[in-house]
């Protein structure tokens, strides 16, 4: 005899699914018979949310395009088609499972496929379609801006998913295309700055092939792909422009750029593990890419310069440009005891960028005919990492380790592209060593304590920013019983990069703590506060005013406060009600107003330069409601609501309100 | 109601495990005389594939994880008579999931994971009789199971400019390997951690921001050599473009500043430039750096990433 609360069971995670859901729709509630309708050799699953979204939007467009970008229109907002053999052992397959969320016109489309036979093949799709709008107010002069549309698709074939030899192939794609703005500074160093119209459009597509083998306990894995990657972008100015100064007397009359990319990168990867031995296990790695990617590059500007002179600047380009990349790793873990791990990790990778070009420059009428200073890179990276894991009892655990990384970096550049003679060669090595440490603890059994720590020493980091001197701290505490659980959360992260003109300081504090309590079917609650806090002062040096200003520094604070909240109540099992909210706010360093700067500053000063940049409070807020009410076993009618507000304190340009919403009709069977 | 014919087998099977010393297997049959809810959405896991092939018990149906059940079912169902996941050391259910689930290259390095030193094991995010996803069998959609335990993040993808994670365009997996990553292999290598690479051995960014892979002719060193994360937050900013600042001349300026001989920046180690005389800070023209460097991730056609 079935036993209806257990036999519902995915019924009872209906709530965990609506707590993780921060998007009012689609519904996370559940409607109907979870075991489904049986069809022949199969059990049928399948349900379909499909209504319509409504939005009214007040404020900057772009900017909640660029954040949210939910519109109005109808919608299959999800659908979910399960398809099991309940003997296992059907002609065609025994599972297809297919899911789908947003397909319409949702900004956020996705769909996931697998089919299967038992032991003879499994099959994957994952497709996905994004449009991104970034109008990037804030950059470029907003002459940036994007409206494209990304899609993303993957398909894995398995023969033989249980075998000891298994088959692989497979097949991705990824897309981008859309018009976007670019810009471009002509004609020398003292011209002036004109916006561009750009068609992007890129198409990647990688074939896959690969087989498994399992011999004398070892597994041997390898994997054949073929990458393929073209660009055609074109960007053009009609149109005479003035450019971004006015009273600059630069004109650019027309603009045309075409610039085709093409290349492939073919790669290997063949690893080889073994993990079930009572006492080592090991597992190894060989990969080698061969990136090549074909350019050219033709440009035309013809306009007037400052003087009033009449400027018709060619440029052509073209090239190969290779990268071949090696990487491997062999990771060895030992079981001397039951309680102990060992495990010793060592990884090479070694890159190199190189080519050959040919630029070609005609500038009214002189003409140069050189090779492009195509400048060499090369990164070796070697690493080392042993970690041990000792369980002194089931309650009490020691963590220690110790990583070892060296670096070098080989360079060669020129000077200047036309000046054959003063090519820079260069090679430097870097080292980082870094320890590790940490205790596990159970007090009790719902309790778990995790304190981890880390300090690292980089003996030549690459840029002021990268790690020289770090620590980190980490700790972690979680209560969980069946219906209740609490977790916090703590992470301390500090780096400094001293040199003797420079000093870089990053002080990173994170503190989080989150409740989830399911007290009862009917009500649910899920509520978390995370502090992330950053600041960081770089020394910098800049040219203002015709004066090398030194000695200065940048300082950016950020003091972000994100808490959400989320309740669920369901009264008789007929309407389940959903509030949430969500607060994400960065108080910066506490100013609310911009500062003027002091009459009579020095312009070199970073005090009139740089405060406005170094703080950004803003706050970007959404709460929501969800009723969804059981109209029979079959069906579920839902409405929503949810606000969306984003505002800065400084100087709100952006700052936006959307009331958007929906109201949909689920359907399962 | 229990099925008599069903009770009747149990005890034929329990009998003659009984006969022996020492647990034995009783086959599923058994099982399900108890566990009826268990049993009756099992077709529908992904396991119950041992037993559709028809594999003997030790490697097939509950046993084959829970193992032998003789003394479980004489004691009337103790848990400590049988692998009970649910009261399991972390640790154990690593090896019994790793018995079957090892040799698959994903979960090459788990043994080393983070995951697995923080005592985060395979049923804290798995549930094999609960799953709300029946892809992988995961308790619960994989972003809710992300953010359950890092919080932090879940913040970070609360802003305004993020990875549509919450949206659920993306998934953590699509950049992360919880089960442990292979090797990172750029910025020092030690760090970041469960970090996956793309096919050709790099940041993840790569597998959909292919325009930024290159390789170009004027290769802008931060990116190759620190990561995209020089200057992008991965997960979400307050910023456009993912940027660490909400300006972009800042950003620049904190490498861009010369530095002393001794600093070992740069790709010629003896500083990285500072920008040219000609720029004038104190006009907010020049303040807008990436509107004339617009290549700032690698040019085939300039050194200094204008066209």
């Amino acid at each position: 005899m079935r036993r209806p609360g257990l036999a519902l069971c995915p019924l009872a995670l209906a709530p965990i699914l609506a707590l993780a859901q921060q998007t009012v729709a689609p519904t996370g509630a559940r409607v109907g018979e979870a075991r489904g309708e049986d069809v022949g050799d199969y059990n049928v699953l399948n349900s379909f949310e499909t209504g319509y979204r409504f939005l009214d939007v007040g404020g900057n467009r772009g900017k909640y395009r660029s954040d949210v970008n939910f519109r109005n229109g109808i919608r299959l907002l999800s659908s979910s088609l399960s398809v099991n053999s309940k003997e296992g052992r059907a002609r065609w397959f025994d599972t297809l499972q297919l899911n789908t969320q947003g397909l319409g016109n949702d900004p956020y489309q996705y769909s996931n496929l697998r089919v299967e036979k038992n032991a003879l093949y499994r099959y994957d799709l994952i497709w996905r379609s994004s449009d991104y709008f970034n109008p990037a107010l804030g950059l470029a002069q907003g002459w940036h801006a994007m409206d494209t549309t990304r899609r993303l698709q993957d398909h894995d074939f398995t023969l033989f998913p249980l075998g000891a030899f298994r088959f692989f192939a497979g097949f991705s794609r990824a897309t981008q295309s859309g018009p976007a703005l670019s810009s471009v500074q002509l004609f020398d160093s003292r011209g002036d700055e004109y916006p561009l119209f750009s068609n992007v459009d890129r198409r990647q597509n990688e074939f896959r092939i690969g087989s498994e083998v399992r011999l004398a306990g070892f597994k041997l894995h390898w994997i054949r792909a073929w990458e393929s990657y073209r660009e055609d972008t074109p960007a053009l100015r009609e149109t005479r422009s003035s450019g971004a100064n006015p009273t600059d007397n630069n004109v650019l009359n027309q603009f045309k750029r075409t610039e085709p990319w093409e290349g492939s990168t073919p790669s290997w990867r063949v690893s080889l593990l073994r993990d079930n031995n009572r006492y080592w296990g090991v597992n190894a790695r060989f990969t080698h890419s061969d990136g090549q990617r074909d350019f050219a590059f033709d440009e035309t500007a013809i306009g007037t310069n400052r003087f009033g002179g009449a400027v018709n600047r060619q440029v052509l380009v073209a090239g190969t440009g290779r990268r071949p990349v090696t990487a491997a790793s062999l990771t060895l873990s030992l079981f001397p005891a039951a309680n102990l791990t060992v495990t010793n990790h060592s990884g090479f990778h070694n890159t190199r960028i190189e080519g050959d070009a040919r630029l070609q420059e005609l500038d009214n009428g002189s003409l140069l005919n050189s090779l492009v200073s195509f400048n060499y890179l090369g990164i070796r990276t070697f690493t080392n990492q042993t970690d041990a894991l000792l369980r002194i009892t089931p309650r009490i655990a020691l963590r220690g380790g110790y990583w070892f990384a060296n670096r070098r970096i080989r360079s060669t550049e020129r000077e200047s592209v036309f000046d054959f003679a003063n090519t820079v060669q260069a090679q430097q090595t870097n080292t980082q060593h870094a320890g590790v440490a940490g205790l596990r603890l159970q007090p009790v059994r719902p309790l778990t304590l995790v304190f981890d720590a880390e300090i690292g020493r980089n003996d030549r980091p690459f840029s002021p920013i990268s790690d020289r001197d770090y620590h980190a701290f980490h700790a972690r505490a979680q209560w969980k019983q069946r219906s209740f659980a609490v977790t916090a959360f703590a992470r301390t992260n500090y780096n400094f990069n001293t040199t003797s003109l420079l000093a870089h300081s990053s002080r990173s504090r994170n503190y989080s703590a989150n409740l989830s309590w399911l007290p009862r079917d009917w009500f649910t609650l899920d509520a978390g506060y995370s502090k992330l806090h950053l600041d960081t002062a770089t020394g910098i040096a800049y040219f203002a005013s015709g004066r090398f200003v030194q000695g200065e520094r940048s300082i950016y604070r950020s003091n972000l406060h994100a808490g959400h909240f989320g309740a669920r109540f369901a009264i008789r099992s007929r309407i389940e009600l959903y509030t949430g909210y969500s607060h994400t706010q960065d108080s910066g360093d506490g100013r609310s107003v911009l500062e003027t700067p002091p009459a009579g500053l020095d312009p070199g000063s970073s005090l009139a330069l740089f405060r406005q940049a170094q703080t950004f409070p803003m706050r970007f807020l959404s709460p929501l409601a969800r009723v969804s009410v059981r109209i029979n076993s079959k069906l579920r009618w839902n409405v929503g609501y949810q606000y969306y507000g984003y505002g800065e304190e400084l100087l709100d340009l952006q700052g936006y309100r959307a009331h958007s919403g929906y109201t949909s009709v689920l359907w399962s069977f | 109601m229990v099925n008599p014919l069903r009770l009747l087998v149990s005890i034929a099977l329990f009998a003659i495990a009984f006969a022996h010393g020492e647990p034995n297997y009783v086959g599923s049959a058994v099982c399900k005389t108890c566990h009826p809810n268990v049993w009756a959405n099992f077709y529908k896991n992904p396991h119950y594939q041992t037993l559709a092939l028809g594999k003997p018990a030790p490697q097939s149906g509950c046993e084959s994880c829970h193992g032998p059940a003789s003394d479980h079912v004489a004691a009337k169902g103790d848990k400590t008579k049988i692998v009970a996941f649910s009261v399991l050391a972390p640790e154990k259910v690593l090896d019994n999931c790793l018995a079957c689930h090892a040799n698959t290259l994903g979960r090459a390095n788990i043994r080393r994971s983070s995951h697995t030193t923080a005592r985060v094991a395979c049923n804290s995010c798995h549930s094999i009789h609960r799953a709300s996803q029946p892809k992988y069998l995961l308790a619960k959609p994989q972003t809710a199971l992300c953010f359950d335990c890092h919080q932090n993040v879940r913040a970070q993808f609360s802003l305004p400019f993020k990875h549509r994670v919450i949206e659920g365009f993306m998934q953590c997996s699509d950049c992360h390997n919880p089960h442990g990553a292979a090797a990172p292999t750029w910025s020092m290598g030690v760090r970041p951690r469960m970090v996956d690479t793309a096919l050709g051995n790099e940041q993840p960014c790569m597998k959909c921001h292919v325009d930024k892979r290159g390789p170009f002719a004027f290769e802008h060193p931060a990116v190759r050599v620190d990561g995209c994360e020089s200057c992008h937050a991965p997960h979400g900013s307050a910023n456009a473009r993912l940027l660490r600042r909400p300006q972009v001349f800042p950003l620049c300026l904190e490498c861009h500043s010369g530095g002393a001989a001794d600093s070992g920046f740069g790709r010629q180690g003896d500083g990285i430039r500072p920008q040219s005389a000609s720029h004038n800070m104190a006009d907010p023209r020049y303040r807008n750096c990436t509107t004339c460097h617009v290549r700032i991730h690698g040019s085939n056609a300039d050194r200094r990433f204008l066209r």
